[in-house]
């Protein structure tokens, strides 16, 4: 089996075009027919109703769901037929409603696991710590702590991740994630669970990550006032299809998307 | 500096202990080397096997077998790592879409058939008889000798535990980790979950496989019992008891598995240790699950913590 190659090098900037996309499960639409085209380096939020289809719109781009009708293109490479680890190798990545860690490993370790773009050495030169091994131990171990330095975690990277505060648990996911370098990122309710200043924190650090190292992002989110800080551009689903895009303030405040959010769902913003 | 201390320690040995327990020593050296094969495959990538013995019978086949066929030594150890790439993988590709227990059955299915194997072949094997294993002789070396095995497993044990402790300094290390912790946010990042399962079932394979060809030339006798489910259960006792997905863990493991029966036969009751070692299983199972070596760690981390809040006391 060859190795993977990395793609980054393919160029591109993160330009994500949807045409089409339909999945459903057991007959059951739960996205239909939507098309958007997601540009590079900017912000997105995805709003919309319990059940809208936000989650399914993000496992079929990452590859956690398999589409029925539709194309998926990054720049100029189709992703539609691949599998998730491989759309990770084009730079598409996704980050998970529940934090999923490495339990017993430490938050160091936890960001180590997310260094597979980069080329590393076939499994001998790794088995007996070859010259290349050294490199890119040496380099993947910097990487890491580069990103947990610019997250603000440094200083837990070496406590194992059982022992850490919720809020820290989520910068670790997200440092994992972020190592990846992707060209586009999706997240899928980064800021559930948090407080309000565990809120604050994670939009704050990740648009100044943003700021420094842009790439294409997708964020679904149900604070409403966390989208207007964060997001340049929204996207509303209700019922599997898209029913408006734009800029966050009009997409908020448009009629219909009150009536599909709001209207079957308690304010909680 | 860890290894400085094994190496000091296995080069003063032989000088301090008697012949029998040199022996003894030797067993664990080559137990603890299947033992981090079945810790990668488990202890790391969480893959449950209960075909690890019936690897480790591959090697000591191929040595049992190599003086009836004439194979030379110097082919023997690439005969082995072959026969453990090929099966490794054999036995990897239907297990890939299956864990936990449906996995344990397809592996023990496996084990049988091994088993079966031997028992059938036994104009060639002496079945379920067993055999004797001629020495391996090169040049001045003859693994009959008691320091000649001692030196031979304390060796291959150095290189296999080195190379453990690389692995988890490895991609392919951490993606085993991440393959038996969760394979979504393995896909996540772009691990590819097949590979690495496929690669930690050939190196355990490869790990089991140079300890039973060792093994097969220090004991000097094979037979089919060492290689069926209560051996592999047994490697899983040690990974288990030692602390899963730690070296330092599989050679404790190696040294229960070894000592516990010898104990038990040298004060007249060898039929004891099945019984105990499977209470002592449950216990260890049940109150902890780290193993030993990781709940010493924790134990380490947590004086270590009280220390620290006492240092920075009045925060
Ligand atoms: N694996 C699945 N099997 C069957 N139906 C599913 C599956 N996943 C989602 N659905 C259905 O698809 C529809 C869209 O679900 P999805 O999880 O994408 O919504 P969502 O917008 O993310 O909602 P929420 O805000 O609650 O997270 C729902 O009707 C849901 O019941
Ligand atoms: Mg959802």
């Amino acid at each position: 089996m060859p190795e993977v190659e990395p793609l980054s090098s393919m160029g591109g900037e993160g330009r994500l075009e949807l045409r089409q996309i339909g999945v459903s499960f057991g007959g059951v639409a739960a996205v239909r027919d939507v098309s958007l085209v997601f540009r590079p380096h900017v912000i997105t939020g995805l709003v919309g109703p319990n059940g809208a289809g936000k989650t399914t719109l993000l496992n079929a781009i990452s590859g956690f769901a398999s589409v029925e009708r539709g194309t998926i293109e990054l720049d100029r490479s189709e992703l539609t037929k691949l599998p998730a680890a491989q759309r990770a190798h084009y730079g598409v990545v996704r980050g998970f409603q529940t934090v999923r860690l490495l339990e017993g490993e430490t938050a160091f370790d936890n960001i180590l696991v997310g260094c597979e773009r980069a080329s590393q050495p076939n499994i001998f030169a790794q088995l007996f710590n070859l010259p290349a091994q050294r490199r890119s131990w040496r380099r993947d171990r910097g990487a890491a702590a580069e990103i947990a330095e610019r997250l603000g975690i440094s200083s837990v990277a070496h406590r194992p991740v059982a022992e850490l505060p919720f809020a820290t648990r989520r910068l670790v996911e997200l440092a994992r994630i972020l190592v990846v370098r992707p060209k586009v990122l999706l997240l899928d309710e980064p800021a559930a669970g948090l407080n309000a200043h565990g809120r604050r924190q994670l939009t704050e650090t990740l648009q100044a990550y943003h700021a420094v190292s842009p790439f294409t992002m997708i964020v679904i989110e149900h604070d409403v006032d966390l989208v207007r800080r964060m997001c340049s551009e929204c996207v509303a689903l209700a019922q599997g299809s898209v029913i408006a895009t734009g800029d966050p303030g009009h997409v908020l405040d448009d009629p219909e998307v009150r009536r599909a959010y709001f209207g079957d769902q308690v304010h909680h913003a | 500096m860890g290894f400085g201390i094994f190496i000091v320690i296995t080069a003063l040995l032989p000088f301090v202990i008697g012949q029998y327990y040199l022996y003894v020593v030797t067993q664990v050296m080559i137990y603890a080397i299947a033992t981090l094969g079945l810790d990668v495959l488990y202890g790391r990538t969480g893959q449950l096997s209960l075909a690890h013995a019936s690897f480790f019978g591959i090697g000591a086949y191929v040595a049992a077998l190599s003086n009836t066929f004439g194979v030379p030594v110097v082919l023997q150890p690439v005969l082995v790592l072959g026969l453990a790439v090929i099966v490794g993988a054999l036995v990897a590709i239907p297990t890939l879409r299956l864990s936990g227990l449906r996995l344990a059955l397809v592996t023990l299915l496996f084990g049988e058939l091994f088993v079966w194997l031997i028992d059938h072949a036994s104009n060639l094997t002496g079945g379920s008889q067993g055999m004797t294993v001629q020495p391996l002789t090169l040049g001045p070396f003859d693994s009959s000798e008691p320091l000649d095995g001692y030196a031979l497993a304390a060796i291959a044990s150095l290189l296999a535990t080195v190379m453990c402790v690389q692995l988890g300094k490895t991609q392919y290390g951490r993606r085993m980790l991440a393959v038996r912790d969760s394979e979504l946010a393995s896909a996540s990042v772009g691990i590819p979950i097949v590979r690495t399962k496929i690669a930690a079932f050939i190196l355990s394979a490869i790990l089991a496989g140079a300890a039973g060809w060792i093994y097969a030339y220090v004991v000097g006798f094979v037979s089919p019992t060492t290689f069926d489910l209560f051996g592999s259960v047994n490697f899983l006792v040690a990974v288990i008891l030692g602390g899963s997905g730690r070296v330092l863990g599989a050679w404790c493991g190696a040294l229960y598995i070894v000592l516990v029966p010898e104990v038990f036969s040298s004060i007249g009751y060898p039929n004891l240790f099945p019984i105990v070692g499977g209470a002592v299983m449950i216990v260890v199972a049940m109150t902890i699950p780290r193993g030993l070596v990781g709940s010493l760690e924790k134990l380490g981390e947590t004086l270590w913590a009280v220390r620290g809040r006492r240092g920075r006391a009045g925060g």
